[in-house]
């Protein structure tokens, strides 16, 4: 592993970089401004020791009692009824201002009667998309973890919602002090020491919250321990940066209606170059414009000292 | 001189133009007693739609003229333009007040807007966006300042401008810059280089420009340019973009067609500002910005197709789908209006140039449409079409803008022979003031 090993040179270097980066930064508004760049690696590193969920698709049965938790966590106000009654896992369902988890069911390809089931909710990335795009750094990525919304902050302009390669922010349209709304990673239930309802209240197991390196060897873990029963994949170990929500699964993802082939860089990665040169293109015109004018206004003067005063302004 | 005040008659033009604009203003109340959802066909899979797309990436991109004629003027030197930059400065000032107005309809929670200014995240190109637009629009203001001092007589007050202005450019790019980097170093270099050139002009070692100070004018580039091009940042982060349109060179095309469109608005407004004055319009110039328009045009154009080749994306462009007709219809049009600008008799006759203006700002409407709206696709919803009362309220903010700008050149010295008041005595020590902040001589346009 030799591209790893020089990584991580890279990531030391790069550490003393941004040691000196935030010595420059002096008095930057927010703590985020002064945020150094670190390399994946070095993101992901720092992820181990976060808060984190572990979604392990072939202990879930489909109860959907993660859902009814979430709602009484978040005070969504949904009845048992809304969730249990009336409806199957496999309906068409959506991520919604109420809704910030659901359980979705699959049919498994040849196998009738045999049943896959995904959670869906927002992943908490590394480096999120929602962070990295909110002009008032109203969305937050948390030291511990969660990726929370701050609503003193935000202006309802929902580049968030664009940003998201997981389609997670939900807008509350119709109401005249909208919200964005997501999954917080039950963040104050977890400041207060407890657990994400959603898995504490799994009574299989398929879900459990943890730091994050540690779930990340414990999905290698049960997939080294019985390889048959998994794909060879944590998907959100690398997806989008990498996420603090890790999935394994039977079925390969796509078919769980993971989104598949996400890039392995963050999104922020996107952006990073062209807002790097910002004070480049600044500064730069700022030399450029000036030898501009002093040249052109010069000739001017040559011009206008050969012909009388009225004659300004006439080109040669 | 007739008083200009008397030209401001109710026709039924301006009639129904101030009907439109109160029915939108009608649609803006409903807007926000009930909610966006209420008025738009926007939803969770297509959060942005026709007010992101037409009334900012088009509404910016359509200001581009102010500083574009500002640059070719007081920085290039092309004092013969001198006639056009005020009508495109005082363009762009309204264009900006009118985004500024539809983006408080568009945002959820305008109320906050101020927060841009305290909560920073530079890392995001809407933070860049949003400070962009508000000191480029403060910086319009200053540089419109001097038509309404004129018009009210100030000439002590216009000098005072001209020796105070400097400083608050100064003092705005340094703060930009360190909102933007985070970094003193860059704010220090910023604050440098521009303390530098004033110096430079109050020692009398470089030259100034009699009418405008010239680091307003750099500040206007300089901040429009990173203005234009992140309104294209904004899209390198939406994945959802068709091959059609993203690309990692987004923020050059967008400032590339906004430059290019440019002299084409000057040309459109110019010709209808005539019309509605009862003057001839200044053929000769407008001729000569029509002669520049397939330079502008052709590296828009030799850029966007690089860019789909290097990218691979050519194939795309076969595909039988809405998506690639956009695209066609956009470099259909640009290639008409190319041929027509390079064609002589086209750029002679006043109908001919102003059909082929108008084509250039179709082709960068259809392009921006193209990244806002037909180019994103989200299968798990609902397509999004705007919503009539989304179409109703733009079309009010534009004929109030339309308005507006009826009255302003009405009312205020915008047309060079309408300037009055000129300064006449030096403002600074070093050369004299001979004439006034965006105007051209009397005695050079009776020549002309």
């Amino acid at each position: 592993m030799d591209t790893l090993s020089r990584r991580n040179l890279l990531t030391t270097g790069g550490r003393a970089i941004a040691g000196a980066a935030i010595g420059t930064a002096a008095g930057s508004a927010t703590a985020s401004a002064s945020e150094p760049v670190l390399s994946p690696e070095a993101l992901a590193s720092e992820a181990e020791e976060q808060w984190a969920l572990l979604f392990d698709s072939t202990r879930c049965v489909g109860c959907r009692a993660c859902e009814m938790a979430c709602s009484d966590a978040n005070e969504l106000g949904k009845s048992p009824d809304d969730i249990f009654e009336g409806r199957g896992v496999n309906d068409a369902r959506a991520l919604a201002p109420d809704t910030f988890t659901y359980v979705t069911q699959h049919d498994v390809a040849g196998m009738p009667g045999t049943a896959v089931f995904g959670k869906v909710q927002c992943m908490h990335c590394i480096e999120p998309a929602c962070a990295s795009s909110c002009p008032v750094a109203a969305l937050e990525k948390t030291p511990e973890g969660p990726v929370v919304w701050h609503g003193e902050l935000c202006l309802g302009c929902r580049y968030c919602m664009m940003a998201c390669p997981f389609l997670v922010p939900r807008f509350e349209w119709h109401s005249r002090n909208p919200e964005i709304r997501k999954c917080e990673m039950c963040y104050q239930r977890q400041q207060e020491g407890e657990r994400p309802a959603c898995a504490e209240v799994c009574p299989t197991g398929a879900l459990k919250a943890g730091k994050r390196g540690e779930l990340l060897q414990e999905a290698w873990a049960r997939i080294a321990e019985r390889p048959r029963d998994y794909v060879h994949h944590v998907y959100g170990e690398h997806e989008a940066g990498g996420t603090n929500f890790l999935h394994i699964a039977a079925r390969p993802f796509e078919e769980l209606g993971y989104r598949a082939n996400l890039p392995t860089d963050s999104y922020r990665s996107l952006t990073r170059p062209a807002m790097a040169t910002i004070p480049y293109v600044l500064n730069g015109l700022g030399v450029v414009l000036g030898f501009t004018a002093w040249i052109a206004h010069r000739k001017h003067q040559l011009t206008r000292d050969g012909y009388d005063e009225g004659d300004e302004g006439r080109e040669p | 001189m007739k008083s200009r005040a008397q030209r401001l008659t109710f026709s039924p033009g301006i009639a129904m133009l101030v009907g439109l604009a109160v029915g939108g203003l009608l649609l803006v109340i409903q807007r926000f007693r009930f909610g966006l959802g209420a008025l738009t066909n926007l939803n969770d899979g297509y959060p942005w739609g026709l007010w992101i797309g037409f009334d900012v990436l088009v509404g910016i991109a359509l200001a581009a003229g102010g500083f574009v004629m500002a640059g070719m003027v007081h920085i290039a030197g092309r004092e013969r333009f001198h006639h056009l930059s005020r009508p495109a400065i005082l363009t762009a000032l309204l264009g900006y007040l009118l985004f500024i107005g539809a983006l408080m309809v568009d945002l959820g929670r305008p109320w906050h807007i101020w927060r841009a200014l305290i909560s920073w995240n530079h890392h995001s190109p809407m933070f860049e966006v949003a400070w962009c637009v508000m000191f480029y629009t403060f910086v319009l203001m200053l540089e419109f300042t001097p038509a309404v001092l004129e018009r009210l007589r100030l000439q002590r007050m216009q000098r005072w401008w001209y020796a105070m202005v400097p400083f608050a450019v100064m003092g705005v790019l340094t703060l930009f810059c360190f909102a933007m980097t985070g970094s003193a170093m860059w704010a220090g270099i910023t604050f440098a280089v521009l303390a530098t050139w004033e110096l430079a002009m109050r020692t009398g070692v470089m030259p100034r420009d009699k009418q405008m100070p010239i680091l307003l004018i750099m500040a206007g580039i300089m901040l429009s340019t990173l203005h234009q091009s992140s309104l294209g940042t904004l899209f390198l982060i939406v994945d959802k973009l068709s091959p059609l349109w993203y690309s990692p060179l987004l923020p050059a095309l967008f400032f590339a067609s906004a430059v290019m469109v440019a002299p084409a608005m000057v040309i459109v407004e110019a010709t209808y500002s005539a019309r509605l004055l009862g003057r001839k319009p200044e053929e000769s110039l407008l001729r000569d910005l029509a002669s520049g328009m397939p330079w502008v045009i052709g590296i828009y154009l030799f850029l966007r197709i690089l860019d789909m080749v290097a990218r691979g994306a050519v194939l795309t462009t076969m595909a039988v789908s809405l998506q690639a007709i956009w695209w066609w219809l956009e470099i259909g049009l640009l290639i008409s209006a190319l041929a027509a600008f390079i064609t002589p008799a086209v750029i002679h006759n006043r109908t001919g140039r102003l059909t082929a203006a108008w084509a250039t700002v179709l082709a960068l409407v259809v392009h921006r449409f193209g990244v806002s709206m037909v180019g994103i696709r989200v299968p798990e919803y609902p397509t999004y079409i705007p919503a009539w009362s989304e179409v109703l309220i733009t079309v009010g903010i534009v004929a109030a803008g339309l308005l507006a700008f009826r009255a302003a050149i009405g009312v205020l010295p915008i047309y060079g022979e309408e300037a009055e008041g000129a300064l006449e005595e030096p403002a600074l020590v070093g050369e004299p003031v001979t004439d006034v902040v965006g105007v051209i001589p009397a005695s050079v346009l009776a020549r002309r």
